[in-house]
């Protein structure tokens, strides 16, 4: 019999939570949590290892009847379009545990416990391949992440807690009936692949369409059901906006790629113009509010707005270069953005404070911090040799093909990117120190580097030798433009 | 009638004989309980529910129809008659230290709730109109007395005596449906009720009976516009019995709401508008009305009340999907608003009351393995998967979606996604405020006993719902 390496995979943070609970100490936890996470990073890149990029069908797939009455299915699986997303997040999982070794200093255990929760619950998102498994765990997450932001967050949090779990949850319930409707409609079964592969009526493809879109968009998100972004990642503790911007997000992108766009193909290239609208708008009305910020999270999590955007632009661009560019583009959006929040988190525990307006000069005090910031700020804004270089770029021009206004749009917003980000880098970390007369700010440490190394290899991979990464998304991608549009679809 | 008919019908309703007889003797046994001895009356009780559940167990097999067409014990009344005993049992188990705390350790108090489950069962069991009175005007009669148990108390007293006027009210309106229908069918057998109406169009004066039977049973299950009890008997009764009234009399008003309505009379007309429209409000009135408690013991009254109001949901569906929805929420609703009082019983020690939401605060801190069943419960009672309280729900949606009810489905979450909002709530007061005072709960091996069972139910079903879905899906009737 062959190794369950996905249930393993999955398992993994499961397991590590409750040994957790059984263990005495604040620092054996710690040591614990990181020590899973790494195993599950571990389990991931073997799983990448032997990933073949040939074909476009399941790989690793299990199954195991759940609820049979129901035809509910225990089925997991990772082709081209999800592969990476269980290796960004495993890897997020161990930088994350390394973010709150010594920023989370009370209720260490909990906090632990709900951090390896939620990574087993997103690993069980990405690899799912029956839908009632997927809404469980889909849901399920609401309860580790409202608790992480409410318990470990800011002085708001408890706001910030209620406004993500409400969003969420009203978005997710559509979702749900959308769910039950798609059971119905394909024929009595919550196989992913079996429900793709059925021909539904327009009429019933456009209202799922909506029902899904607003769960999406909401987890996304997209302009105008953003709003709870920016409360969560200000108010989340340094791991949470991690998650957050790296993982969490993804998932409503995925959540496109994996069922509207299979599912409901003609839905989605009837309403496309109408996402890309959308995006257009987030990309936008991102950055621009990125512009007007103070308060550096609130900064990232606006741009984070904007750089979603594009994902959904190149998602309903439809095209080979618009859908390849998404993907890719989430995965630098994951690990970029992860390392902004963590840059933030970092300056935080030394100065407690986030205010743009307090920094300056930087440089001088902390020298190797401000270089990496350099190197994910760059990657943030798109410069060519950085990973984000490669997505925006294919992104751009999947779509441009798909309608050159919201193509024009989406330039104006990487241009509005390159304002506000380097407005931030200039301001903390040139000109006058300020805080530093004020605090004593330490460079980076050992346990820091090592949470920020990985990332940084893999801006500059990606920016320079993209080609593997590719790899693993395009015979997916080819075969998605064809349940798509019924051909191979254009550049 | 011959001795081996006799016989058939005796084994039919053993259960039910046994538990009243089980009673009896309680009744005397009290008298020479002495103090301090009340734990053997705890343990009497429970030996007596659980030898009841064994024989129902046993005599599950077949469909055992008894007393002229007056009862039945069919797989639908063994299922209702098992959530009917796990309410029991853990009741008792939470009595033993609260009664103790409130001085009702009396044995009337065990010998009430035992007749209460006796007209359950009955209820379960009842295919006639007549049958279905008696095992209804025991079980209120008893929780009427339950309700007043408190005798000090102005609150209990009030309640109890609103419950009995309201309740008679409502019996006296169900009864004069009962006279209505056999005026006009000569019969009150539901079965030949049914056959004396199918065909032919519906009498103006048959859907009056209809109205007031429903109207009757409405007000068992607390669904709106008979609700307004609901949160004053709640709050006023000794938790025990509330925790005990929001599972065990609402599943028996279920199982006759299931009976009757699922019956060629009523499945027949348009009934299910009003029905639905009751669901809809029902739900509504609930989740609504919870968002400003600020007592724990109302804000889980109007809980039940928006819980009831989506168990109708599936009540509106029918079909087999749809009565085997609304058995399984009501089992998994049992386990967790079970599990839930059991902590605001534990919450009453000493002087202190535990009554409102802020004496939850810091709950997390001082007693963490409490908290973490406590945030268990909440989201099951708001519907987040991996709990069961998730699974309860989604299959009232699918059932409703079958049937092609996909309004009433967006209708249903989108409700459900209001009263998410109290239940996290309470998850915030306990979690992320700081503690006022520290907590003595009553922690008792019994409570523990409890709180394991209902947690255990609470996730176990949650995650591996398989078995239980099919004891459902095979309990529903005629099958």
């Amino acid at each position: 019999m062959e190794l369950p390496l996905l249930s393993l995979i999955v398992l993994t943070p499961a397991a590590g939570a409750a040994i957790l609970a059984l263990l005495p100490s604040d620092d054996a936890v710690r040591r614990v949590a990181l020590g899973v996470t790494l195993i599950d990073l571990a389990l991931s890149i073997v799983m990448l290892a032997n990933f073949d990029t040939t074909t476009h069908a399941m790989q690793f797939t299990e199954i195991r009847p759940w609820v049979p009455s129901l035809g509910i299915n225990y089925a997991l699986g990772v082709d081209g379009i999800s592969a990476l997303f269980v290796f960004l997040t495993a890897l997020l999982g161990s930088v994350s545990v390394l973010a709150s070794w010594v920023a989370i200093d009370r209720k260490v255990k909990e906090f632990m416990i709900n951090l390896l929760a939620m990574q087993a619950l997103m690993l069980g998102v990405f690899s799912a391949l029956d839908l009632f498994l997927f809404y469980v765990l889909w849901e399920a997450m609401l309860i580790p992440m409202y608790l992480i932001i409410g318990i470990w967050g800011g002085e708001g949090r408890v706001y910030a807690a209620f406004k993500f779990f409400l969003y969420t949850l009203a978005g997710s319930l559509l979702f749900l009936i959308g769910v039950i409707v798609l059971y119905f409609e394909g024929g009595e079964t919550f196989d992913i692949l079996a429900l793709t592969a059925r021909d539904l009526p327009f009429g019933v493809q456009s209202w799922l369409f909506f029902a899904f879109l607003i769960a999406f968009a909401v987890k996304v998100p997209m302009v105008p059901v953003h709003t709870w972004l920016p409360d969560a990642h200000v108010q989340a503790p340094t791991a949470g906006s991690i998650i957050l911007a790296g993982v969490l997000l993804k998932m409503g992108a995925y959540g496109f790629l994996r069922f509207s766009l299979p599912m409901l193909p003609e839905a989605s290239v009837y309403y496309s113009t109408l996402m890309l609208a959308l995006s257009a708008l987030a990309i936008v009305y991102g950055g621009l509010l990125a512009l007007a910020q103070d308060d550096l999270k609130k900064l990232v999590a606006y741009s984070s707005i904007s750089h979603m955007g594009f994902v959904t632009l190149g998602i309903f661009s439809l095209n080979l270069h618009g859908l390849e560019g998404s993907i890719l583009q989430m995965f630098n959006h994951g690990v970029t953005t992860g390392a902004l929040f963590l840059f933030v988190g970092l300056i935080y525990e030394r100065t407690h404070t986030r205010s743009i307006a307090a920094y300056g000069g930087l440089m001088k005090a902390a020298p190797i911090y401000t270089a990496f910031l350099a190197l994910f700020t760059l990657s943030s804004m798109a410069l060519p040799g950085t990973n984000s270089f490669i997505g925006e770029l294919l992104v751009l021009s999947g779509g441009f093909a798909a309608n050159p206004a919201f193509g024009a749009a989406a330039v104006l917003g990487a241009v509005l990117s390159a304002a506000y980000l380097l407005g931030m880098y200039g301001k903390v970390a040139l000109g006058q120190a300020s805080v530093g007369d004020r605090y004593a700010i330490h460079d980076v440490n050992a346990r820091e580097m090592v949470a920020i190394l990985p990332l940084a290899v893999f801006v500059l991979w990606v920016g320079l030798y993209p080609k593997p990464f590719l790899e693993i998304i395009d015979v997916s991608v080819k075969h998605l433009l064809v349940q798509v549009h019924g051909t191979g679809g254009g550049p | 009638m011959s001795a081996a008919e006799l016989l058939r019908w005796v084994l039919a309703s053993l259960p039910e004989i046994l538990v009243i007889t089980g009673a009896c003797a309680l009744l005397i046994l009290g008298q020479f309980v002495r103090r301090g001895q009340e734990h053997v009356l705890v343990w009497a009780s429970v030996a007596v529910v659980l030898v009841a559940a064994l024989a129902t167990v046993l005599l599950a097999a077949e469909v055992r129809p008894a007393y002229t067409g007056m009862f039945v014990a069919d797989r639908f009344a063994v299922f209702f008659k098992m959530v009917f005993y796990l309410a029991t049992v853990l009741t008792f188990l939470l009595s033993r230290k609260y009664a103790d705390i409130e001085g009702i350790a009396i044995s009337e108090y065990y010998v009430l709730l035992l007749f209460a489950l006796t007209g359950m069962m009955i209820m379960a069991s009842a295919v006639d109109l007549l049958s279905i009175y008696v095992g209804l005007e025991l079980m209120a009669l008893s929780t009427y007395v339950l309700t007043g148990f408190l005798r000090r108390e102005r609150r209990s007293n009030e309640a109890a005596l609103k419950y009995v006027i309201l309740g008679a009210v409502s019996t006296a309106i169900f009864l004069y449906g009962v006279s209505l229908v056999y005026g006009l069918t000569g019969t009150t057998a539901l079965a030949g009720v049914a056959a004396a109406v199918t065909g032919k169009p519906l009498d103006p004066a048959l859907l009056l009976a209809v109205v007031f039977i429903v109207a009757g049973l409405v007000f068992k299950i607390g669904a709106v516009p008979f609700h307004m009890w609901v949160p004053d008997v709640y709050e006023g009764a000794p938790t025990t019995i509330t925790a005990f009234m929001s599972v065990g009399p609402k599943a028996a008003g279920f199982a006759i709401i299931l009976r009757v309505f699922l019956n060629p009379l009523i499945a027949g007309s348009d009934a299910w508008v009003i029905v639905a429209a009751i669901a809809v409000v029902t739900m509504a009135l609930g989740s609504f009305v919870a968002l400003v408690q600020d007592n724990f013991k109302r804000l889980l009254a109007y809980s039940s009340i928006a819980h009831a109001g989506f168990a109708v949901f599936g009540v509106v569906a029918g079909g087999a999907d749809g009565i085997a929805s609304v058995m399984l929420y009501l089992l998994i609703y049992a386990f967790m608003n079970l599990g839930i009082f059991s902590i605001v019983i534990m919450m009453r020690s000493g002087d202190f009351l535990g009554e409102t939401i802020e004496d939850y605060a810091g709950l997390s801190k001082w007693h963490p393995g409490l908290a973490l069943l406590m945030l268990l419960y909440l989201f099951s009672l708001a519907g987040i998967p991996p709990t069961a309280g998730f699974f309860a729900k989604f299959y009232v949606l699918v059932a409703l979606v079958e049937r092609g009810f996909v309004a009433l489905a967006v209708i249903a979450v989108l409700l459900s996604a209001v009263a998410a909002y109290f239940y996290i709530r309470v998850v915030m007061v306990i979690y992320m405020r700081e503690p006022t005072r520290t907590f003595e709960p009553a922690l008792t091996p019994a409570v523990r006993t409890t709180l394991a069972v209902t947690a255990a139910g609470t996730i176990g079903i949650g995650l591996f719902p398989a078995w239980f879905l099919r004891l459902a899906q095979t309990s529903v009737f005629g099958g």
